[in-house]
Order: C-alpha cells, then sequence, then structure tokens
C-alpha cells in the first residue's frame, strides 16, 4: 500500500482545503445575518457577502470532487492488484488446498473479502480522514469564535461514541450469525439442486422444502434480531444531533440575553451542527469498515500466505529442459492428515512401456499417479524420470512432458476445439480433428450444432460424462505427451467403445510411456505389465499372464470377470 | 424518437415488474399502513423543530423588550417541548423501522419459499439447461434486491417523500414569499442532479455486468484449477483473469467520476438556494416584507434539508432498477412453466396395488424426442407383467435411459402413453408415482447429515433397528459399522470419506427401505468402483429385485442374466425381445451387441 502514499497526500490535501472551505462558508452567514440583524446590511455589502459565499462553496466543492475521487480511485487501484496477486496465488496452490476449502468460500472470499477491503482502503480513508479534519478545523473555528459554545458541541460527542462503540460489538456478532444462516440457506438450495434427481426419484420434495422453510425462517429471524441492535443506531444519532442543537440554543440564547454572544454567532455554530453531522456519523461508519475490513483482510491473508507445497524450490535444476527415461518410485510413502494412503511403493517403469494401474477403491492408484506430474510430493522417498527426482525438474518443463486425463475432467468455457487445444499455443485444426478422432470424439463433435466451434460448459451445450471424458482425453493427447498418464478413462464408456479407444490408441500409447489406472481386464490385459495395489502398497507386478497364474487380486478380478463372460454363454 | 420509445416500453415493463413485486406486500397491507403512519408523525415532528427554534430566537433570544427573567423562562420551555417533539420522533422513526425490517424479512421468505418450490419442481429439460449457479443467484441476490426495492426503496422512498412534504409544507407556513422562490428556484438544481444521477446508475449496472462476467470465469478457474496447473496453462488464466478484472477496473473508475461530482453539485444547489433565501431577506426587508432572525434561521435550515429527501429519492431510482432487474429475473424463474406437474383434477385416480389383472407397467406405443423431431424413442411397445424383471439393452444413445426417465416421469412422452397399473402416469400425482418406483441412480447422491438420515431420507420417522435391517439387507451394515461413529458417520459435501461404490451401497438401503413394488435399476456404468464392491452391489441389487417388477438399463452382465426378459433397443426401436438364450439363437443384432458387451474383447482385440 505504499505505493499509493502519494494519492493517500492527495487525499488528505484536498480534504484539507475543502473542510477549510465548507467551515468558512457560515463565517461568511454570521456576518450577512448578524448585518441582518443590526440592521447595518446594506446592498452592496449583501452582495459582497453573498458573492464571497458562493465562491467559498464553490471552492470547496471542486476540493471536494478531488477529495472523493482521489482515494476512491485509489481504493480500486488496490482492489485490482489484489485480485490480481490473488489469483497469481490460487494458481500456484496444490489441488491439496482446494480440498481443504469449499469453492464457495474461496469465492465469497474473491468477492465479498475483496470489495470489503476495497472498502476500507477508500472509503475509510476518504470518512476518516475527512471526519478527522473536519473535527480539528470546525472545532478550530469555533473555539476562535466562541470558546463557551464550542465545549458544549464538545462534551456531546463522547457519550454517543461510547454507546456506539458497545452497540456495534453487538451488531457484528448478530451480523455474523444471519451471514451463518445465509449460508446455510444457500448450501441446502446447493445440495437440493446437485441433487435434484435423486430428491425426485425419492419424491422428498416435501422434506426438502420444510427444511429450507426451517432455515428461512430462522435466516429472518436472526436478520430481525440484527435489526434490533442495528436500527436504533441512525435514531439515536439524530436525536443526539437535535438535542445538541437544544443546547446550542439554550447556552447561546442565554450568551445572547446578556449581551456576550451575536445572533449571527448562533445561526454559524447552527451551520455547523448541520455540517458536522455526516462526518461525525461517519466516525462510527469508519470504524466498522475498519473493523470488517480488518475481518476480510486477514481471511484474504489466510490465502496468500498459505506457501506453495508444490513448486521450484533450491533443489531445481534449471537447466534441465528435457523429462525422458524410465520411472521409478523409490521408497515412496505418501501420508495425508497421518493417514499412510501410500506405503514404501518401489516401482520401476522402463521407458515406452505401457503400465496398467489396478486395485481395490481408495488402494492409492489415483495417488501414484499424481506424484508424478507432481500434482501431490511423496511424504518419504523419491519419484525419479530418467534418475532425477521430480522435484528437480522446473515444474513447468515437467508437466509438459505428461498427459493427464483426470477421474473427473473438468472442460472449459470454450468451443470443443479450444478445449482440445488447451494445452497447446496455435494448435491446427487437422492435429485437433486428428486428436478427436484417436480420442473416438470425432462422430460427436459432427453432431453438435457447429461441430467443433460449438460452446460447450456452463453457457453451452452439455456434454454427456462419457464425451467429457473423450474430450479431456484428445486434450492430453493433443500436446503429443511423453508420458500418458489415463485415470479411469474408460470407466464411463462402455466396452465397444472402450475396444474401439483401445484399438486406436494402441500405437499412439507405445510412442511413449503410458499409466493407465483401470478396473477392467479386457484394459490392463492390453498393457505390457499390470501394477496391483491394495491398501496403499504394491502387492503385485507383472505382465498379465504372469499375473494369472498366481493367487492373488488380479487373478480374483480376471476370474470374476471371465466366470461373467463364460457365465453368458448358451448352455 | 425510437430509443424514447423502447426507453417508455421499458419504463412500462418496469413498473408491471415492480407492480407484482408489490404484490408480495400485500398480505401485509396494514403493517405498510401503520408504517406509513408513523413516517408522517415522525416527518410531521422533526420539521416542527425550527419553528421552536425560530420562536426561541424571535420571542425569547431576541425579545430584548421583555426582561431577561421571562425570556429564560419561556427559553427553557420551549426546550422542553423540543425535547419531547425530538425524541417522540426519533421512538417512533426506530419503532417504524422494525416495523419495516419484519415485513421485509416476511417478504422476503415468502418469496424465497415460491422461488425454492418452483425451482424444485423444474422440468428435467429445463435443469439440464440451468446452471446451478443461475439458480442460486435467483434464491440469494435476485430475492435480496426485490425485498431491498420494497423495504428500503418502497417504504424508505415513501419516507422521503413524507420528509419533503413536510420540508416544504413547513416552509410554506413560515414564509410564502420566500417558499415560492426557493420551490421556484428548484427544477434546474434537481435537473442538474439527475443528469449526474443517470451517469451513475449507468457505470453502476455496467460494473455488476463486469463483475459477474469476472466472478464467473473465477468459478471455474477454480474448478478446474488442477487441469490448469497441469497443462501448463497458468500465464493463460492469468491473462484471461486479468482481462476481466481491468475491465471491471475500468467500469469503477467510472463510477467514481459521476460520484465524485454527485455531492459537490448537490452542496453547489444547496448554497445557491441558501444565497438566494438570504438575498431575498435582504430584499423583502427594504420593500416592507421584514423577515424575523428567526424565520431566516428556519428557513435556511429548512433549505438544507430540502435536498436530503431529494438525494435520497434519486438513489432510490438506481434501486429501482436493480430490482426491475432482479424482479425480472426473478419472475422469469417462477413463470417458467412446468409441464411435468400434479394433474389438476382434484380426484386422480389411485394406482391399483396389486395392478387389476393387467400389465404393471406398459409404454404405449411410445414416441419421445427432447427437442423437435430428433426421435429418441420411436413408436415403443412394452408390457411388463407383474413381478416380471425386463433388462433393456442397446449401445450408447438407443434411449434406453430415456425408458426409464418417462418411467418416473422426469420427462413426459411426446405421443402414446406410459401407464403404471393401467394408469396412465400423467394422471396420478407425482409423489404417489414416485414412491412406487424405486430408481438405482448412476450417481447416488447424499445428503449433508448422518448416514442414518441419508438411509430413512424419504421417511425420517423410520426407528434405528429399521434403518440398520435395510443396510443389512443390501450388506452396508458391515462398513458402516466399521466406520468411526457407524450410522451417526457424517454424509454429504461430495460424500467426504465415502467411496462412490459405499455410496451407492447407502443409495440402494435407501430403497430397501421404502420398499416400493416397482424397481428401475440405471447400471450404467457405476464408475470407480472396485470389483469387490462392484459384486457388493450387485448382490444387493438382485436382492431388491426379488419379488418386484423390475425395468434394469442393463450394461452388467449380471443384471442381464438375472432379468426374464431381455428387450433390445436399436436406435429408439424395440428391435427384438424375448429370453436371452431365445434371443442369441434369432437376432443376430442381439448376438452382436452381446459381443459388444465386452465379454470377449480380449479376443477381439
Amino acid at each position: 500500500m505504499f505505493e499509493h502514499r502519494g494519492a493517500v497526500a492527495l487525499s488528505v490535501a484536498c480534504v484539507i482545503a475543502a473542510v477549510s472551505a465548507q467551515t468558512y462558508a457560515p463565517v461568511v452567514i454570521r456576518g450577512i445575518v448578524d448585518g441582518l440583524a443590526a440592521g447595518a446590511l446594506d446592498r452592496a455589502g449583501l452582495w459582497r457577502g453573498t458573492a464571497l459565499f458562493l465562491a467559498v462553496t464553490l471552492a470547496g466543492g471542486a476540493a471536494s470532487l478531488w477529495m472523493r475521487g482521489v482515494p476512491l480511485r485509489m481504493s480500486h487501484r488496490v482492489e485490482r492488484a489484489l485480485r490480481r496477486d490473488l489469483f497469481r496465488h490460487l494458481a500456484t496452490l496444490d489441488p491439496g488446498f482446494y480440498r481443504s476449502i469449499r469453492t464457495g468460500d474461496l469465492m465469497t472470499r474473491m468477492v465479498s473479502d475483496v470489495a470489503m477491503v476495497r472498502e476500507f482502503v477508500g472509503q475509510g480513508i476518504l470518512q476518516g480522514v475527512r471526519s478527522a479534519v473536519a473535527a480539528i478545523v470546525a472545532f478550530g473555528a469555533m473555539l476562535a469564535t466562541s470558546p463557551r459554545l464550542m465545549l458544549v458541541m464538545a462534551a456531546l460527542y463522547p457519550p454517543l461514541i461510547l454507546v456506539f462503540f458497545l452497540l456495534l460489538g453487538l451488531i457484528r456478532r448478530r451480523h455474523e450469525a444471519a451471514q451463518e444462516q445465509q449460508a446455510e440457506l444457500s448450501n441446502h438450495c446447493q445440495e437440493t439442486f446437485a441433487g435434484l434427481r435423486t430428491v425426485r426419484a425419492l419424491a422428498v420434495e416435501h422434506l426438502r422444502e420444510a427444511a429450507f422453510e426451517r432455515h428461512s425462517r430462522e435466516a429472518a429471524r436472526r436478520n430481525l434480531a440484527l435489526a434490533w441492535v442495528q436500527n436504533p443506531l441512525w435514531p439515536l444519532f439524530g436525536f443526539a444531533f437535535a438535542a445538541s442543537s437544544l443546547a446550542l440554543v439554550l447556552v447561546g440564547g442565554r450568551m445572547i440575553m446578556t449581551g456576550r454572544l451575536t445572533i449571527g454567532t448562533l445561526v454559524q455554530f447552527q451551520q455547523y451542527l448541520l455540517y458536522l453531522q455526516w462526518p461525525m456519523l461517519a466516525i462510527g461508519w469508519t470504524a466498522s469498515l475498519i473493523q470488517r475490513g480488518r475481518a476480510s483482510w486477514r481471511r484474504l491473508s489466510e490465502i496468500l500466505e498459505r506457501a506453495p507445497v508444490i513448486c521450484d524450490g533450491p533443489r531445481t535444476d534449471g537447466s534441465l529442459r528435457v523429462v525422458e527415461g524410465d520411472i521409478e518410485f523409490d521408497g515412496v510413502s505418501v501420508v495425508v492428515e497421518g493417514r499412510p494412503l501410500l506405503r514404501d511403493v518401489r516401482l520401476r517403469i522402463p521407458a515406452g512401456r505401457v503400465v496398467g494401474i489396478t486395485g481395490p477403491t481408495a488402494a492409492g492408484k489415483t495417488l501414484l499417479a499424481s506424484l508424478l506430474p507432481r500434482l501431490l510430493d511423496p511424504s518419504e522417498g523419491a519419484v525419479r524420470i530418467g534418475g532425477r527426482d521430480v522435484r528437480e525438474y522446473p515444474l513447468a518443463t515437467l508437466r509438459a512432458a505428461f498427459g493427464v486425463v483426470l477421474q473427473e475432467p473438468v472442460l472449459f468455457s470454450d468451443t470443443l476445439a479450444g478445449n482440445l487445444a488447451f494445452g497447446l499455443e496455435g494448435a491446427e485444426d487437422e492435429w485437433l480433428r486428428r486428436v478427436a478422432w484417436l480420442a473416438h470424439l470425432h462422430e460427436d463433435a459432427q453432431e453438435l450444432p457447429q461441430q467443433y466451434e460449438t460452446l460447450v460448459g456452463e453457457r453451452g451445450v452439455t456434454l454427456s460424462g462419457g464425451q467429457r471424458r473423450r474430450a479431456a482425453l484428445g486434450r492430453a493427447l493433443a500436446r503429443r505427451p511423453r508420458y500418458l498418464v489415463l485415470d479411469d478413462v474408460f470407466s464411463a464408456v462402455d466396452t465397444q467403445t472402450e475396444a474401439a479407444i483401445l484399438a486406436k490408441l494402441g500405437p499412439v500409447l507405445r510412442e511413449g510411456t503410458a499409466l493407465v489406472v483401470s478396473h477392467r481386464a479386457s484394459t490392463l490385459r492390453r498393457t505390457d505389465f499390470i501394477v496391483v495395489l491394495e491398501e496403499g502398497r504394491i502387492t503385485a507386478v507383472g505382465p498379465h499372464d504372469e499375473l494369472i497364474a498366481r493367487p492373488g487380486y488380479y487373478r480374483d478380478l480376471v476370474r470374476r470377470q471371465e466366470l461373467e463372460a463364460r457365465l453368458e454363454e448358451p448352455a | 424518437m425510437i430509443e424514447d420509445a423502447v426507453a417508455l416500453h421499458r419504463r412500462g415493463a418496469t413498473a408491471r415488474l415492480l407492480a407484482r413485486a408489490l404484490r408480495y406486500a400485500r398480505p401485509y397491507a396494514g403493517h405498510v399502513l401503520v408504517s406509513i403512519a408513523l413516517l408522517m408523525l415522525v416527518s410531521a415532528a422533526i420539521n416542527a423543530l425550527p419553528l421552536l427554534i425560530r420562536r426561541a430566537i424571535d420571542r425569547r433570544i431576541l425579545a430584548a423588550e421583555l426582561p431577561v427573567g421571562v425570556r429564560w423562562s419561556g427559553l427553557v420551555q420551549d426546550a422542553a417541548w423540543f425535547l419531547v417533539l425530538a425524541g417522540g420522533a426519533f421512538v417512533l422513526r426506530f419503532l417504524e423501522s422494525m416495523l419495516t425490517a419484519w415485513i421485509g424479512q416476511r417478504i422476503v421468505h415468502n418469496v424465497r419459499m415460491d422461488a425454492f418450490r418452483r425451482a424444485q419442481s423444474l422440468d428435467m429439460a429445463m435443469l439440464d439447461r440451468t446452471p446451478i449457479g443461475r439458480l442460486m443467484t435467483r434464491l440469494t441476490s435476485d430475492i435480496e434486491a426485490v425485498q431491498r426495492f420494497i423495504t428500503e426503496g418502497l417504504v424508505g422512498g415513501v419516507a422521503d417523500l413524507f420528509m419533503l412534504i413536510g420540508v416544504v409544507g413547513f416552509m410554506w407556513a413560515l414564509d410564502r414569499r420566500l417558499a415560492a422562490w426557493t420551490l421556484a428556484a428548484l427544477p434546474p438544481m434537481v435537473a442538474a442532479l439527475a443528469w449526474v444521477n443517470v451517469r451513475l446508475r449507468r457505470a453502476g449496472r455496467e460494473i455488476r455486468t463486469r463483475a459477474s462476467a469476472l466472478n464467473s470465469l473465477l468459478q471455474e478457474q477454480i474448478a478446474g484449477m488442477t487441469t490448469i496447473q497441469l497443462f501448463n496453462r497458468e500465464e493463460h488464466a492469468r491473462r484471461q483473469h486479468d482481462e476481466r478484472n481491468d475491465a471491471l477496473f475500468r467500469a469503477h473508475l467510472d463510477e467514481v467520476r459521476w460520484f465524485s461530482l454527485y455531492w459537490p453539485v448537490l452542496e453547489t444547489a444547496q448554497a445557491v438556494s441558501m444565497v438566494l433565501v438570504l438575498v431575498l431577506a435582504v430584499a423583502g426587508r427594504s420593500s416592507g416584507a421584514a423577515v424575523s432572525v428567526g424565520a431566516l434561521a428556519a428557513f435556511l435550515a429548512y433549505v438544507r434539508e430540502l435536498y436530503r429527501p431529494i438525494g435520497a429519492l434519486a438513489d432510490k431510482a438506481g434501486l429501482l432498477q436493480q430490482a426491475a432487474v432482479s424482479a425480472e429475473r426473478l419472475f422469469d424463474l417462477l413463470d417458467t412453466p412446468v409441464t411435468i406437474a400434479d394433474p389438476l383434477a382434484a380426484a386422480a385416480p389411485e394406482i391399483p396395488d396389486p395392478p387389476a389383472g393387467g400389465p404393471a407397467i406398459r409404454f404405449d406405443h411410445v414416441w419421445f424426442a427432447y427437442s423437435g423431431e430428433h426421435w429418441v424413442l420411436q413408436d415403443v411397445d412394452l408390457d411388463i407383467r407383474p413381478g416380471e424383471s425386463v433388462a433393456v439393452v442397446g449401445t450408447t444413445g438407443a434411449g434406453k435411459s430415456t425408458l426409464a426417465a418417462l418411467l418416473a416421469r422426469f420427462y413426459d412422452v411426446t405421443r402414446g402413453a406410459v401407464r403404471v397399473g393401467g394408469v396412465d402416469v400423467r394422471e396420478v400425482p407425482l409423489r404417489d408415482l414416485r414412491r412406487r418406483i424405486g430408481l438405482v441412480l448412476q450417481e447416488p447422491f447424499l445428503f449433508s447429515g448422518t448416514i442414518a438420515e441419508n438411509i430413512a431420507l424419504a421417511d425420517p420417522a423410520r426407528p434405528r433397528a429399521d434403518i440398520e435391517a435395510a443396510a443389512r439387507f443390501v450388506h452396508a451394515h458391515e462398513f458402516i459399522e466399521r466406520l468411526p461413529r457407524g450410522y451417526d458417520t457424517l454424509a454429504g459435501e461430495r460424500g467426504g470419506t465415502l467411496s462412490a461404490g459405499e455410496k451407492q451401497l447407502i443409495a440402494l438401503a435407501r430403497i430397501a427401505l421404502a420398499a416400493p413394488p416397482l424397481l428401475v435399476v440405471l447400471d450404467e456404468a457405476t464408475s470407480s468402483v472396485d470389483s469387490e464392491t462392484e459384486h457388493r452391489i450387485q448382490q444387493a441389487i438382485r436382492r431388491l429385485m426379488r419379488g418386484r417388477t423390475t425395468l434394469a438399463i442393463a450394461h452388467r452382465l449380471s443384471t442381464i442374466r438375472d432379468a426374464d426378459r431381455i428387450i433390445v433397443l436399436r436406435q429408439g426401436r424395440v428391435v427384438a425381445q424375448g429370453p436371452h438364450e431365445d434371443l442369441l439363437r434369432s437376432s443376430p443384432y442381439y448376438r452382436r451387441l452381446y459381443e459388444l458387451l465386452g465379454l470377449d474383447t480380449a479376443t477381439a482385440a
């Protein structure tokens, strides 16, 4: 924020200028009123007085144009920079971070908290400085005019500010309670709509509705509880100012009666009272802005202070440009939140081989695959490619060598072609069609309204689960990866399509090294060798023929699938 | 001219929208009236205060002809009145604000319930096109915008209006000549204010548009961050983000420009009015229409008060526009026609149980297209006898799942009819229909709550013993017991620690508990399930099928094997049906399909 020092100084200067002019205007009025009361004001004097008044007001107006513009513009600059920094930082954080925070929470921080910090910077500085300067200048002017009246005015604020602070704490707590309930409400909606097929299938709409109604009523109740402490605020301040005005008239009137004050001065003070109304109220507002701004800033700092776990570090060897060679898992263990998910995995995958990985659910198959492009680093041991620890390769270089199809692939709001070319700069149509053909997607693409130029995702056509996976496969193939990782790509396609894709893919797979995570014997038997993972440990490694020859998970798997096949045969 | 016409049309539309939004306030008309009455009292009391000040100045403070003692006691008396009026006004204002807040919360609640009900009953065809995020916006920020318009905008606007009327009225009572001149000078200043205000609001609209563009991009990027990183597209993502961030920034700067102009314009307008009052006061004295000092002080106070409600009213116009946009979107949701709804007839037929003689399920020459003439099903004519299990096979896109969707009435047939127990599904209440169907979905969904609550989702009152029995029936009991908190383990929010297979078992337990007479199994690709769990799921489904009329959309061989009859669908048409063995002999297509079902892909390769 230091780079904005100039802007802050300029805002302060503008505030001083504006406030001075606005404080001087009542002095002019005093002159006119006193002249009027004494009957001493001639036409020339009146014109002089009013001309001066207008000039002062216009000067004040001009200064206040800048007074608002400068800090607000600065606050938007800060906001833009903050968004930029946050996003840059988010792009460096690993999947572990994204699992630890709900997307909704992250979005709230990126939207509301950033806006809150902006308000804190812009309005906070504007109103804070303005209130401070207005108080100093106006009270200075009052002191110069009538110390006694000034004391009357000054005595009125402290108790008010104290009461306000007490209320503020209450307001904040109840506001948070109301927000929590709002989030509860949103979650309930989100869940209902996401699971709507289930809701319908079970015909439990009325139950979802009843729960929603409870949440909604509670939200209304908490909002009203908030209103009970928030709503007295303005009337209270209004009353306080009216009382001040009264005190002014009482004390000032007494002084006038005894000839120690002119009526013009009383009018001048009344103008100050009106003028100070907002700046004094703004003290409270600014205080709450500061509190909320600080809370928002804390939440954003949590993100910014989250150190990227997976990034280039001192071990990175910048001179490594090519990732090639055998893959080696050397005593790899992964422990997440105290739970061992992979234990002492030792495995060598010679370059150019196609490896099948199988095992029961949650055995660590996906985890093992995700160690290669460093979506996760091992807790113990090392993953090596070409004899070098993957952590030695610059991250971008390492990942550029990989084509990964995740279990639940994400496509972006772009054309189908754009999605296929996602990992490339300037891809040729010809090539995209070729990878689409490889991924068995070409025919599907032809049936879309604008073929490859059809928008997919949120605002476009919704692709089926199988189409999404095949598009993700095409996207991964498009970058001609040396290492291909396919995590359960074929589970959402029928065996017929699977066979077709595998037939086409065969030669491509053999151009590089491939890891294929699968449950299907039909897929696995096409690989060079198969790795069986059970409860985080490798329990068997070998080619299909070898593995079916000895008892174990794989033989059971194949047997079961073959048994089913044989059962279907006509007797 | 044309632009004017469009604006006029839009204004008409806005008025209609808001009139409709107001309908939600109708049940609280009495409360609104009380609120308005309170506002009138508040306005009268507050605006009477300067009159007291005038009396204090003219009759007490400056009444030099009276002794100081008399003047002082008069002044104290005025002060007492002042305190009573001011205190009363502010108490009333607080009460009014609470009343308004209460009305606002009631309205929000009512609108929210309507919107939720509608969103929950939208047609599948509509939902497939509507991202959840959009529905969420309708239910949260759009409703709040409409509520703000009604309470802050409307009640607040009425309050401003009363303040304005109060100020003008008291000014008029105080000095007609001064009041007339002050008001005459008002239009050009109000025009200047309005000019700035229109631009300010336009900038505000632009900000909202660009902010939502930035946020939707951000949401997508966060969801796809791992993909972005794997493909080294961070820089590209940053560029996209920066672009929209900068666009939003520029829109903000535009708003700042008009915002900083707004107050100086208002202050200048106030100053001009004050000068006018002063000049007229002095000029009036020379022409014999004397203005007392007290009256002048009161007048100056009024002139200041005059602009506050005017400015606030202009802000309300901004609120109105925002509300109109939100209201339009909200009413679009509420007006979205729902074709899959309960029959209108009060006396809907009941589904006979067991069905009287005829088939349990009948597809009566069913044609179906999601849109236009792209037939997904063509003239499908099927009977399923009570207790019979039927498996539907076919390639992807043959229309298998559509059959299930039509039976559970997720969609309505385009032609023909689907009958359950002889009754057209369109003629029975949706709940009655769906409660008789146990639907095994490909991707089961668990809601937040415990596992027990999830199993008893359709009937929360069921005792724990029933829940456990249902879980035992589908072999889910063992793994649930092994969880750290057993049946009280929390599920939901992406299923937490449960695997896809475990979720499926819990979903099957749900059906076992509900025990519906009909079963529809969508067994396409239960992805990411290991073969052991897979085996358990199949066993569970088999147990559920026992004694139930079953329509299975089959991919698993076991499901086909267990079926009494197989229906072969090809491009939306039934091309063959019969027992497995018969079909193998009689239908070459089935034979091919059967081969392709993955039994011997190894040799095929």
